[in-house]
Protein backbone atom coordinates (compact mmCIF):
# COMPACT_ATOMS: atom_id res chain seq x y z
CA UNK A 1 0.00 0.00 0.00
CA UNK A 2 1.15 3.24 -1.14
CA UNK A 3 2.63 5.58 2.14
CA UNK A 4 0.22 8.46 1.35
CA UNK A 5 -2.53 5.88 1.00
CA UNK A 6 -1.92 4.17 4.25
CA UNK A 7 -1.57 7.82 5.90
CA UNK A 8 -4.96 9.18 4.68
CA UNK A 9 -6.83 5.49 6.05
CA UNK A 10 -4.65 6.35 9.65
CA UNK A 11 -6.35 10.31 9.57
CA UNK A 12 -9.64 8.99 8.82
CA UNK A 13 -9.35 6.14 11.50
CA UNK A 14 -8.70 8.73 14.28
CA UNK A 15 -11.63 10.82 12.64
CA UNK A 16 -13.90 8.67 13.03
CA UNK A 17 -13.12 7.31 16.38
CA UNK A 18 -13.29 10.75 17.40
CA UNK A 19 -16.65 11.06 16.29
CA UNK A 20 -17.85 8.12 17.76
CA UNK A 21 -16.45 9.33 20.96
CA UNK A 22 -18.14 12.65 20.56
CA UNK A 23 -21.66 10.95 20.23
CA UNK A 24 -20.87 8.99 23.05
CA UNK A 25 -20.55 11.82 25.05
CA UNK A 26 -23.46 13.36 24.33
CA UNK A 27 -25.36 10.52 24.30
CA UNK A 28 -24.37 9.65 27.54
CA UNK A 29 -25.02 13.55 28.95
CA UNK A 30 -28.44 13.27 27.68
CA UNK A 31 -29.03 10.03 28.86
CA UNK A 32 -27.94 10.63 32.34
CA UNK A 33 -28.84 14.36 32.86
CA UNK A 34 -31.36 15.62 35.32
CA UNK A 35 -33.72 17.91 36.34
CA UNK A 36 -31.78 20.34 39.02
CA UNK A 37 -32.80 20.94 42.53
CA UNK A 38 -35.50 23.97 41.71
CA UNK A 39 -34.43 25.41 44.66
CA UNK A 40 -30.79 25.94 43.04
CA UNK A 41 -32.24 27.77 40.29
CA UNK A 42 -33.03 31.21 39.37
CA UNK A 43 -36.66 32.36 38.88
CA UNK A 44 -37.79 33.88 36.36
CA UNK A 45 -40.36 35.78 37.86
CA UNK A 46 -42.30 36.00 41.58
CA UNK A 47 -45.93 36.68 41.97
CA UNK A 48 -48.89 36.66 44.45
CA UNK A 49 -50.89 34.05 44.13
CA UNK A 50 -53.90 36.14 43.57
CA UNK A 51 -52.55 38.49 41.19
CA UNK A 52 -50.77 35.30 39.17
CA UNK A 53 -54.10 33.68 38.94
CA UNK A 54 -55.91 36.95 37.50
CA UNK A 55 -53.30 37.33 35.09
CA UNK A 56 -54.49 33.43 33.41
CA UNK A 57 -58.48 34.27 34.07
CA UNK A 58 -58.16 37.54 32.30
CA UNK A 59 -55.75 36.59 28.93
CA UNK A 60 -54.71 32.75 29.55
CA UNK A 61 -52.82 32.39 25.92
CA UNK A 62 -50.47 35.52 27.00
CA UNK A 63 -50.37 34.04 30.31
CA UNK A 64 -49.44 30.20 29.33
CA UNK A 65 -46.62 32.41 26.53
CA UNK A 66 -45.36 34.15 29.61
CA UNK A 67 -44.87 31.53 32.52
CA UNK A 68 -44.94 28.02 30.53
CA UNK A 69 -41.84 26.13 31.08
CA UNK A 70 -40.21 29.08 33.82
CA UNK A 71 -39.49 28.65 37.39
CA UNK A 72 -41.87 30.84 38.86
CA UNK A 73 -42.22 32.25 42.76
CA UNK A 74 -45.45 32.21 44.33
CA UNK A 75 -46.25 33.68 47.24
CA UNK A 76 -49.89 32.88 49.38
CA UNK A 77 -51.93 32.01 51.65
CA UNK A 78 -52.84 27.99 51.59
CA UNK A 79 -56.66 27.49 50.67
CA UNK A 80 -56.19 23.59 50.95
CA UNK A 81 -53.79 20.40 50.85
CA UNK A 82 -54.58 17.46 48.85
CA UNK A 83 -53.11 14.18 49.54
CA UNK A 84 -51.94 12.80 46.12
CA UNK A 85 -50.13 9.45 46.19
CA UNK A 86 -47.46 8.76 49.07
CA UNK A 87 -47.30 13.20 48.58
CA UNK A 88 -49.02 16.06 49.21
CA UNK A 89 -50.12 18.89 46.66
CA UNK A 90 -50.49 22.59 47.74
CA UNK A 91 -53.27 25.02 46.70
CA UNK A 92 -53.56 28.34 46.36
CA UNK A 93 -57.25 29.50 45.57
CA UNK A 94 -59.57 32.12 44.56
CA UNK A 95 -62.18 32.33 46.99
CA UNK A 96 -64.19 34.27 44.21
CA UNK A 97 -64.02 32.81 41.20
CA UNK A 98 -63.13 29.40 42.59
CA UNK A 99 -59.97 29.41 40.13
CA UNK A 100 -56.66 27.50 41.80
CA UNK A 101 -53.14 26.98 41.50
CA UNK A 102 -51.84 23.20 42.15
CA UNK A 103 -47.71 22.83 43.60
CA UNK A 104 -46.58 19.03 42.98
CA UNK A 105 -43.49 18.68 44.97
CA UNK A 106 -39.89 17.31 43.85
CA UNK A 107 -39.68 14.21 45.44
CA UNK A 108 -36.24 15.93 48.44
CA UNK A 109 -38.90 18.63 48.84
CA UNK A 110 -42.26 16.75 49.90
CA UNK A 111 -41.09 16.63 53.78
CA UNK A 112 -41.30 20.37 53.88
CA UNK A 113 -44.67 20.36 52.18
CA UNK A 114 -45.92 18.18 54.16
CA UNK A 115 -44.76 20.05 57.22
CA UNK A 116 -47.28 23.42 55.98
CA UNK A 117 -50.83 23.63 57.47
CA UNK A 118 -54.15 25.57 55.41
CA UNK A 119 -53.98 28.99 56.34
CA UNK A 120 -50.12 29.01 56.69
CA UNK A 121 -48.65 32.40 54.10
CA UNK A 122 -45.96 30.43 52.16
CA UNK A 123 -43.66 31.00 48.96
CA UNK A 124 -43.33 28.22 46.32
CA UNK A 125 -40.98 28.00 43.93
CA UNK A 126 -41.51 25.52 40.85
CA UNK A 127 -41.65 25.11 36.86
CA UNK A 128 -44.78 26.46 36.33
CA UNK A 129 -46.70 23.93 32.82
CA UNK A 130 -49.45 26.22 32.33
CA UNK A 131 -53.06 27.19 32.92
CA UNK A 132 -55.79 25.90 30.90
CA UNK A 133 -59.92 25.66 32.05
CA UNK A 134 -61.17 22.02 33.40
CA UNK A 135 -64.13 21.26 31.72
CA UNK A 136 -65.03 18.88 34.64
CA UNK A 137 -64.70 21.87 37.56
CA UNK A 138 -65.75 24.47 35.20
CA UNK A 139 -63.00 26.41 36.67
CA UNK A 140 -59.73 27.54 35.68
CA UNK A 141 -56.74 25.96 37.33
CA UNK A 142 -52.70 26.65 36.83
CA UNK A 143 -50.62 23.48 37.43
CA UNK A 144 -46.52 23.43 38.62
CA UNK A 145 -44.43 20.42 39.03
CA UNK A 146 -40.98 20.04 40.85
CA UNK A 147 -41.61 22.55 43.40
CA UNK A 148 -40.03 23.29 46.56
CA UNK A 149 -40.81 25.52 49.13
CA UNK A 150 -39.43 28.42 48.38
CA UNK A 151 -36.21 29.22 51.66
CA UNK A 152 -34.67 31.73 49.65
CA UNK B 1 -93.34 31.49 52.35
CA UNK B 2 -93.72 30.11 49.54
CA UNK B 3 -90.91 31.57 48.25
CA UNK B 4 -88.92 29.78 50.56
CA UNK B 5 -89.76 26.73 50.19
CA UNK B 6 -89.11 26.79 47.28
CA UNK B 7 -85.04 28.10 48.17
CA UNK B 8 -84.86 25.49 50.69
CA UNK B 9 -85.68 22.62 48.35
CA UNK B 10 -83.23 23.75 45.82
CA UNK B 11 -80.63 24.14 48.43
CA UNK B 12 -81.19 20.39 49.42
CA UNK B 13 -81.24 19.42 45.74
CA UNK B 14 -77.80 21.35 45.08
CA UNK B 15 -76.16 19.55 48.31
CA UNK B 16 -77.25 16.19 47.43
CA UNK B 17 -75.66 16.50 44.18
CA UNK B 18 -72.59 17.84 45.99
CA UNK B 19 -72.80 14.86 47.73
CA UNK B 20 -73.00 11.92 45.36
CA UNK B 21 -70.06 13.35 42.96
CA UNK B 22 -66.57 12.92 44.56
CA UNK B 23 -64.22 14.19 43.08
CA UNK B 24 -60.20 15.43 43.26
CA UNK B 25 -57.88 17.58 42.12
CA UNK B 26 -55.03 15.63 42.94
CA UNK B 27 -54.98 12.05 41.50
CA UNK B 28 -51.84 10.66 40.05
CA UNK B 29 -51.26 8.70 37.05
CA UNK B 30 -47.97 7.10 36.55
CA UNK B 31 -46.58 6.39 32.93
CA UNK B 32 -43.81 3.57 32.64
CA UNK B 33 -42.98 3.37 28.97
CA UNK B 34 -39.48 2.01 29.48
CA UNK B 35 -37.67 -0.71 28.11
CA UNK B 36 -34.24 -3.19 28.53
CA UNK B 37 -32.73 -0.65 26.91
CA UNK B 38 -33.66 2.76 27.91
CA UNK B 39 -35.48 3.56 31.27
CA UNK B 40 -35.78 7.39 31.11
CA UNK B 41 -39.49 7.13 29.58
CA UNK B 42 -41.33 7.02 32.75
CA UNK B 43 -43.24 9.97 34.74
CA UNK B 44 -45.60 10.91 36.81
CA UNK B 45 -48.21 13.66 36.83
CA UNK B 46 -49.33 14.46 40.64
CA UNK B 47 -52.62 16.72 39.14
CA UNK B 48 -54.70 15.20 37.28
CA UNK B 49 -58.73 16.09 37.99
CA UNK B 50 -61.40 12.93 39.25
CA UNK B 51 -64.96 12.87 39.49
CA UNK B 52 -66.54 9.86 40.42
CA UNK B 53 -70.41 9.93 40.62
CA UNK B 54 -71.49 7.32 43.37
CA UNK B 55 -74.98 7.44 42.24
CA UNK B 56 -74.36 6.98 38.48
CA UNK B 57 -71.34 5.53 38.35
CA UNK B 58 -69.81 7.74 35.99
CA UNK B 59 -66.13 7.70 36.64
CA UNK B 60 -64.20 10.89 34.82
CA UNK B 61 -60.82 12.26 34.37
CA UNK B 62 -58.64 15.34 33.27
CA UNK B 63 -55.19 15.36 32.83
CA UNK B 64 -53.14 18.24 31.40
CA UNK B 65 -50.28 16.74 29.45
CA UNK B 66 -47.50 19.30 30.53
CA UNK B 67 -47.40 18.52 33.82
CA UNK B 68 -46.27 14.77 33.63
CA UNK B 69 -42.91 15.05 35.51
CA UNK B 70 -39.92 13.38 33.38
CA UNK B 71 -36.56 13.09 35.31
CA UNK B 72 -34.70 13.38 32.00
CA UNK B 73 -35.14 17.19 30.72
CA UNK B 74 -34.74 15.93 26.79
CA UNK B 75 -37.29 13.17 27.51
CA UNK B 76 -39.70 15.81 28.86
CA UNK B 77 -39.34 17.70 25.71
CA UNK B 78 -40.29 14.74 23.78
CA UNK B 79 -43.14 13.78 25.24
CA UNK B 80 -44.42 16.91 24.83
CA UNK B 81 -43.34 17.71 21.35
CA UNK B 82 -45.47 17.19 17.84
CA UNK B 83 -44.18 13.49 17.01
CA UNK B 84 -45.35 12.32 20.36
CA UNK B 85 -48.37 13.67 22.48
CA UNK B 86 -48.19 17.11 20.95
CA UNK B 87 -49.05 19.61 23.80
CA UNK B 88 -49.85 22.49 22.18
CA UNK B 89 -52.74 20.94 19.90
CA UNK B 90 -53.63 18.35 22.53
CA UNK B 91 -53.18 19.91 25.90
CA UNK B 92 -55.31 17.06 27.78
CA UNK B 93 -55.84 13.15 28.30
CA UNK B 94 -59.40 12.65 29.31
CA UNK B 95 -61.38 9.44 30.14
CA UNK B 96 -64.81 9.36 30.73
CA UNK B 97 -66.55 5.79 31.60
CA UNK B 98 -68.71 3.70 33.84
CA UNK B 99 -68.20 1.59 36.97
CA UNK B 100 -69.16 -2.00 34.93
CA UNK B 101 -71.22 -3.44 37.99
CA UNK B 102 -72.66 -1.13 40.33
CA UNK B 103 -74.44 -4.02 42.27
CA UNK B 104 -70.18 -4.38 43.48
CA UNK B 105 -69.94 -1.40 44.92
CA UNK B 106 -71.26 -0.25 48.34
CA UNK B 107 -70.25 3.52 48.27
CA UNK B 108 -72.45 3.65 51.30
CA UNK B 109 -70.47 1.40 53.51
CA UNK B 110 -66.48 0.86 54.01
CA UNK B 111 -64.88 -1.50 52.22
CA UNK B 112 -62.72 -2.64 49.66
CA UNK B 113 -64.44 -3.86 46.15
CA UNK B 114 -62.59 -4.90 42.73
CA UNK B 115 -64.96 -3.26 39.71
CA UNK B 116 -63.93 -2.94 36.17
CA UNK B 117 -64.54 0.55 34.89
CA UNK B 118 -65.52 0.83 30.87
CA UNK B 119 -65.43 4.00 28.67
CA UNK B 120 -63.16 6.34 26.26
CA UNK B 121 -59.63 7.21 26.53
CA UNK B 122 -59.06 10.01 24.70
CA UNK B 123 -55.24 10.33 24.01
CA UNK B 124 -53.75 13.02 21.37
CA UNK B 125 -57.28 13.87 20.18
CA UNK B 126 -58.04 9.99 19.23
CA UNK B 127 -60.50 8.07 21.48
CA UNK B 128 -60.82 4.46 22.20
CA UNK B 129 -62.75 1.92 24.02
CA UNK B 130 -60.97 0.73 27.13
CA UNK B 131 -61.82 -1.61 29.83
CA UNK B 132 -59.65 -1.62 33.10
CA UNK B 133 -59.78 -3.46 36.70
CA UNK B 134 -59.83 -1.39 39.32
CA UNK B 135 -60.52 -1.19 42.91
CA UNK B 136 -62.78 1.03 45.20
CA UNK B 137 -61.94 1.17 48.96
CA UNK B 138 -64.69 3.51 50.68
CA UNK B 139 -63.57 4.62 54.30
CA UNK B 140 -65.45 7.30 56.20
CA UNK B 141 -67.09 8.63 52.72
CA UNK B 142 -63.77 8.73 51.17
CA UNK B 143 -62.87 6.84 47.55
CA UNK B 144 -59.34 5.45 47.19
CA UNK B 145 -59.51 4.30 43.77
CA UNK B 146 -56.31 2.71 41.88
CA UNK B 147 -55.78 0.33 38.39
CA UNK B 148 -53.29 -0.32 36.20
CA UNK B 149 -53.63 -1.11 32.76
CA UNK B 150 -51.39 -0.39 29.51
CA UNK B 151 -52.51 0.52 26.10
CA UNK B 152 -50.89 0.45 22.96
CA UNK B 153 -48.94 3.66 21.92
CA UNK B 154 -50.32 2.58 17.88
CA UNK B 155 -53.87 3.27 18.85
CA UNK B 156 -53.16 6.89 19.74
CA UNK B 157 -51.40 7.55 16.70
CA UNK B 158 -48.29 7.56 18.61
CA UNK B 159 -44.59 6.00 16.60
CA UNK B 160 -41.84 7.30 15.79
CA UNK B 161 -37.86 5.76 15.69
CA UNK B 162 -38.04 5.38 18.91
CA UNK B 163 -40.43 3.40 19.61
CA UNK B 164 -39.78 1.23 16.49
CA UNK B 165 -36.09 1.16 17.80
CA UNK B 166 -37.41 -0.40 21.31
CA UNK B 167 -35.95 2.05 23.25
CA UNK B 168 -39.79 3.11 24.18
CA UNK B 169 -42.19 0.29 25.29
CA UNK B 170 -45.41 0.07 22.43
CA UNK B 171 -47.76 -1.06 25.28
CA UNK B 172 -46.86 1.75 28.30
CA UNK B 173 -47.87 0.43 31.60
CA UNK B 174 -50.31 2.94 33.23
CA UNK B 175 -50.92 3.04 36.76
CA UNK B 176 -53.88 5.61 38.45
CA UNK B 177 -54.22 6.15 42.27
CA UNK B 178 -56.56 8.66 43.80
CA UNK B 179 -58.17 10.11 46.97
CA UNK B 180 -61.90 11.45 46.18
CA UNK B 181 -63.50 13.73 48.62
Amino acid sequence: MPEKRKHVLKKLAIAIMIMIALGAGIYWYVATEKFADTNDREAAYTVSALDFIREFEENDNVANEKYMGKIVVVNGRVSEIEAADTTVNIKFINAVSGSYIIFAFQDQHVSDAKSINVGDSISVKGSCSGGTHSELLDTDFIMFKRCAINKN
Amino acid sequence: MKKIQIILLLALVSFSLSAQKKTTTSASIFFDASTSIDALPKATNKTVIAVIDTKTGVVQFEAYVRNFAFSNPTMQEHFNGKKWMDADEFPKITFKGNISDMGAVDFASDGSYKTDVEGMLNVKGIEQQIKVPGTISVNNGILSISTDFSIALDDYGISGIPVQAGKVSKTPKIKVIAELR
